[in-house]
């Protein structure tokens, strides 16, 4: 509904057509990603020492493999950032198909891990098949929501709902049980929700998907003791710090440890073989160890600030399939920042899951650098969709206001507002 | 375009609405991050730390190095005990997977049974010792074949580079870094040093992360190192005259001892079984450990009666000339002291004659004039006086040795059958002392009157390398008068002299004096009384020329030759170490 009633307004959805006006693209993103890879690297630098010794490898084997991994990620982002948004509604069909065998392929040729297949090598790198089904649910979702708001029945059941409830529950297999990634299905699920929400689904029906998920994820937690455990270790870390509470109890004392200030950059501890995963899904917490409650603060401002521009991205989006597209890359980010910093932080239960930018992973790192340049691209098309709905009423909107008097260094440094009337109607 | 928006409007895009509502929940559950961040960071910074602490830092000891030992050679300082790093191979069980394969592996690197490796891979323990004292090369063959759960561990083991030399002299230092027997017993405190301290931040192995400011390094202080009063050419040679010895008298045990009595040094010292104290591990009798020169204690026998003359002589109640009519018998408490056969029977005796022909009666007799004519309360007195507090039987002399004991001496005022029990003590019965304390008696009986006190410790090597030498320590002065004791040095050179053929000695080296006295006495058995058939023999005698240079104690114990074990036994060992310190380690003629 929401994006629905303005239909009207949207540029017909021919794929092909004429690329619109492109202006200045959002540099803030560019800028913030480098300053997170970057903290990131640092990081992994630090603790290299340690974590070679655990490892038996040389000091710059994580450093090297992280460089290559940022170095992919950087053709990701310049490719993503090219190719024309609308060209991957072409690829739905081939991106759900590979994804879906890059899942079979997990699970046959995988490494088994904790009990879960979730990696296959690939030419001497590991490749985490559940970042490229994010992908492809990424695209499929935007294809298939704008599909539903032109046709005007989001709310439907059969039509909408259905579709939405199969691919949760097929990833709650098959990500979920069979990769055993709790943490991916989290984020894809979000992912589904967010967009249907934005999307402009009613919200009885976003309640009702909402109850949907919560029943699904209690029966799979139910139904895996190690699960169980995990969840117990969350309520009551203390009671089992040897064993399946362990990574939480040495999160919170890594955490914890790092006070106001931190330890310094060269004295962390915690990562010399106390703390699990420390480069990967733990790095938070010896980013946290190093440089305290200011150095959390100052992280958590950034991805906020990343986030606040993805947001503004995803308000000024040209159309509904690009908005969307914003909207799911935000939920899937941010999702992850979010529970990765939650389980670090004791608020949410352990997830193997990483640190967009930061964490040590170059499949992780490769796709979101991709996404990041999707949305780079859109960045570049955005308008003010405030300003032309009150050129509509004949109101000036606060934003727009804002904008107008702001002096020239603060405005947005984009194209004048386009108005409704100056954009093509072809 | 659908009728309405579900969400209250505001004039702006309802997708847009729902975006910030989206929004907003993202920034309130990063605002409780940051909440939950203070929190854990600041506010519970202090019990974090002390956590982390609790499992980041540890303590460590650093070994100190321990105290080597030397010896003198003539005018130099060689070493006896020597410190070397060695590799102990261990297993982690529970990390091997083919244990046959793993164990011939090492077999083939160096050596040893692969069944018995096989046999200590599948032990249930986490840690289980393959093999001890790999060499450098050993190791690195080992840890080249990069076995899963197959380490090795640094290990300091003494050393001993003059072999058995001495070995119940140093003793050894056990498994766990412990001084056992011997020197390295009574000296273990000196020797071991003051471990270091190492507080240190480790990472989860327990591996120092030497980078951290929060290390407290106390540096371990290395052992002092010793110099010991023994002369390794005269040991080594007094250890060859004992077995000698001890094999002509079918002795299976026996020790002896040579000290300066001017000072009180031991110059050599030996025990006989012996063992390698390198392997101390394989000994299976711990009794060869022992030193038996200060651990064992034996009724001295005969060699006591130039102690009982010196003190009758000291205190005037007989002179040199003094002669007596001996009855060749007494009867005290009803029972009879009486004399070997060859004693000649009753008749008039000197106390030359005494030593010479060993008469107990006699020191009976000396014992007798102590007391004014009797043993009664003066005389035992008077010779316990002596014995203990000049002649310092029955206290430990302290010299560095472990497990020295003080052999006993009957009180003299309180027991049954007193005046029998004294009487034989006036002839080394119904007492006992080790020979370390019968040499340091004779050396001061010998040496003008001065005890001093026994010792091993030469000194100890300072940071320069040199030698501080301790001055000896005068325990007793004035034990007997000057006169006295040449008065009985004459006396045991006049006995020497009568019977140094039947130790032996068919000539006497001239230029020298030499005395000493034999010692057979009757082996106690543990439950009370004595066995009829075994024997100790024991002589203590001094070499010399003005002044007596060498004090030399032997005993055999259980001779198997006919003869007294004193004469035929001890006094022939006696007379080789003379023949040994005349020839070899400057005896100084008479002038």
């Amino acid at each position: 509904m929401a994006i629905g009633s303005l239909k009207a307004r949207q540029q017909p959805t021919d794929l092909d057509g004429p690329r619109q006006r492109r202006h200045r693209p959002d540099y803030w993103l560019l800028l913030i990603a480098t300053a997170l890879i970057v903290i990131g690297l640092i990081v992994l630098y630090a603790i290299s020492p340690g974590l070679a010794i655990q490892k038996q490898v040389g000091d710059n084997y994580f450093v090297n493999k992280q460089m290559i991994a940022i170095a992919l990620g950087i053709v990701a982002f310049v490719a993503m950032a090219n190719i024309p948004v609308n060209f991957w509604r072409h690829l739905q069909r081939p991106l759900l198909i590979a994804a879906a065998l890059s899942a079979i392929a997990v699970r046959l040729f995988g490494e088994r891990v904790n009990g879960a297949y979730r990696w296959i090598q690939v030419g001497g790198m590991s490749f985490q098949a559940a970042e490229l089904i994010k992908f492809a649910l990424l695209i499929w979702l935007a294809c298939f929501l704008v599909e539903r708001i032109q046709e005007g029945n989001l709310g439907d059941v059969k039509k909408t709902l259905q579709p939405l409830i199969i691919a949760m529950v097929i990833i709650g297999l098959v990500v979920g049980k069979v990769q055993s990634d709790f943490g991916s299905t989290a984020v894809m699920v979000a992912m589904i929700g967010s967009m249907a929400f934005v999307a402009g689904m009613p919200m009885k029906r976003v309640m009702m998907v909402g109850a949907i998920v919560a029943i699904g994820g209690l029966l799979l937690i139910a139904g895996s003791s190690y699960r169980r455990d995990r969840l117990m270790t969350f309520m009551h870390p203390e009671q089992d710090c040897q064993n399946a509470g362990y990574q939480v109890c040495q999160a919170l004392i890594t955490v914890g440890s790092g006070g106001m200030f931190g330890l310094g950059v060269a004295n962390s501890v915690q990562a010399y073989g106390y703390l699990p995963e420390a480069a990967n899904d733990s790095i938070f917490a010896i980013l946290a160890e190093k440089f305290g409650f200011i150095g959390v603060t100052a992280l958590v401002a950034l991805f906020v600030t990343f986030f606040r521009r993805l947001f503004r991205i995803a308000e000024r989006a040209p159309d509904d399939y690009s908005r969307l597209l914003v909207v799911g890359i935000l939920a899937w980010l941010s999702t992850q920042v979010l529970i990765n910093v939650g389980a670090m932080l004791g608020l949410l239960p352990l997830k193997g899951i990483t640190l967009p930018f930061i964490s040590y992973g170059g499949t992780s790192l490769v796709f979101v650098l991709g996404a990041v340049g999707l949305v780079f691209q859109i960045s570049r098309y955005t308008v003010y969709r405030t300003a032309a709905v009150s050129s509509q009423t004949g109101q000036t909107t606060r934003e727009g206001r804002a904008n107008e008097s702001a002096p020239h260094w603060r405005r947005n440094g984009r194209a004048h507002n386009p108005a409704v009337g100056r954009r093509s109607q072809a | 375009m659908h009728p309405r928006s579900p969400m209250p409007s505001t004039g702006s895009n309802p997708a847009v609405q729902r975006l910030r509502l989206w929004y907003s929940v993202f920034l309130l559950v990063a605002a409780v991050f940051i909440v939950r961040s203070f929190y854990l960071q600041v506010i519970r910074h202090d019990y974090y730390r002390q956590l982390a602490m609790n499992s980041q830092l540890k303590e460590y000891q650093i070994p100190a190095e321990r105290g080597v030992i030397a010896a003198h050679d003539g005018d130099t300082v060689v070493p006896v005990v020597l410190n070397q790093k060695l590799y102990t191979l261990f297993a982690d069980p529970k990390y091997i997977k083919d244990s046959w394969k793993d164990a011939h592996q090492i077999a083939d690197a160096i050596g040893g049974d692969a069944s018995y490796y096989e046999k200590q891979m599948k032990v249930n323990s986490r840690y289980s010792v393959l093999a001890k004292k790999l060499n450098k090369e050993q190791r690195a063959k080992v840890e080249k074949l990069k076995l899963k759960g197959v380490g090795t561990r640094e290990t300091t083991y003494r050393t001993y580079p003059q072999g058995q030399l001495a070995a119940q002299l140093l003793g050894f230092v056990n498994d766990e870094g412990e001084g056992k027997y011997g020197l390295e017993q009574a000296l273990d405190s000196q020797l071991k040093g003051q471990a270091g301290e190492l507080r240190a931040i480790t990472d989860a192995r327990g591996i120092p992360l030497v980078a951290n400011k929060d290390n407290i390094v106390k540096e371990a202080q290395a052992g002092k190192r010793v110099v010991l009063t023994i002369d390794i050419a005269m040991q080594k040679q007094l250890e060859d005259n004992l077995k000698a010895g001890l094999e002509r008298a079918k002795s299976k045990s026996g020790d002896a001892m040579i000290m300066d009595p001017n000072t009180g040094a031991i110059l050599a010292m030996a025990s006989f079984p012996t063992y390698s104290p390198a392997d101390f591990s394989k000994v299976e009798d711990a009794n060869v450990f022992t030193n038996a020169s200060v651990s064992s204690a034996l009724e001295v026998g005969s060699s006591m009666k130039p102690l009982t003359a010196a003190a009758a002589l000291d205190q005037g109640v007989v002179k040199r000339e003094t002669t007596y009519f001996d009855p060749s018998f007494y009867d005290i408490d009803g029972y009879k002291i009486t004399n070997i056969e060859e004693d000649g029977g009753a008749g008039t005796r000197s106390v030359s004659d005494i030593i010479q022909l060993s008469l107990n009666t006699g020191a009976t007799w000396l014992l007798m004039q102590m007391g004014g004519g009797q043993i009664n309360q003066k005389a035992r007195q008077t010779w316990h006086g002596y014995m203990v507090d000049r002649y310092q039987f029955g206290k430990q002399t302290g010299i560095e040795q472990g497990y020295e004991t003080a052999g006993t001496i009957p009180d003299p005022n309180d027991g049954y059958g007193l005046n029998l029990q004294y009487a034989n003590t006036a002839f080394g019965q119904g007492m006992t002392a080790t020979p370390l304390q019968m040499a340091g008696a004779l050396a001061s009986v010998v040496n003008g009157g001065t005890y001093y006190k026994p010792h091993l410790v030469d000194g100890y090597m300072n940071k320069d390398n040199q030698l501080v030498q301790q001055k000896p320590t005068v325990v007793k002065a004035g034990v007997i008068k000057p006169e006295v004791s040449q008065t009985v040095k004459e006396i045991m050179q006049y006995s020497f002299e009568k019977n140094h053929v039947g130790y032996g000695m068919p000539r006497l080296p001239a230029g020298y004096s030499i005395g000493g006295k034999t010692g057979t006495a009757q082996i106690a058995k543990p439950g009370g009384g004595y066995y009829e058939d075994k024997f100790n023999g024991t002589f203590t005698g001094f070499v010399g020329g003005d002044k007596p240079q060498y004090i030399i104690v032997t005993r055999v114990n259980e001779p198997k030759i006919p003869g007294y074990a004193g004469s035929k036994a001890a006094a022939p060992m006696f007379v080789d170490m003379t023949n040994m310190l005349i020839n070899n380690f400057n005896v100084t003629p008479k002038s």
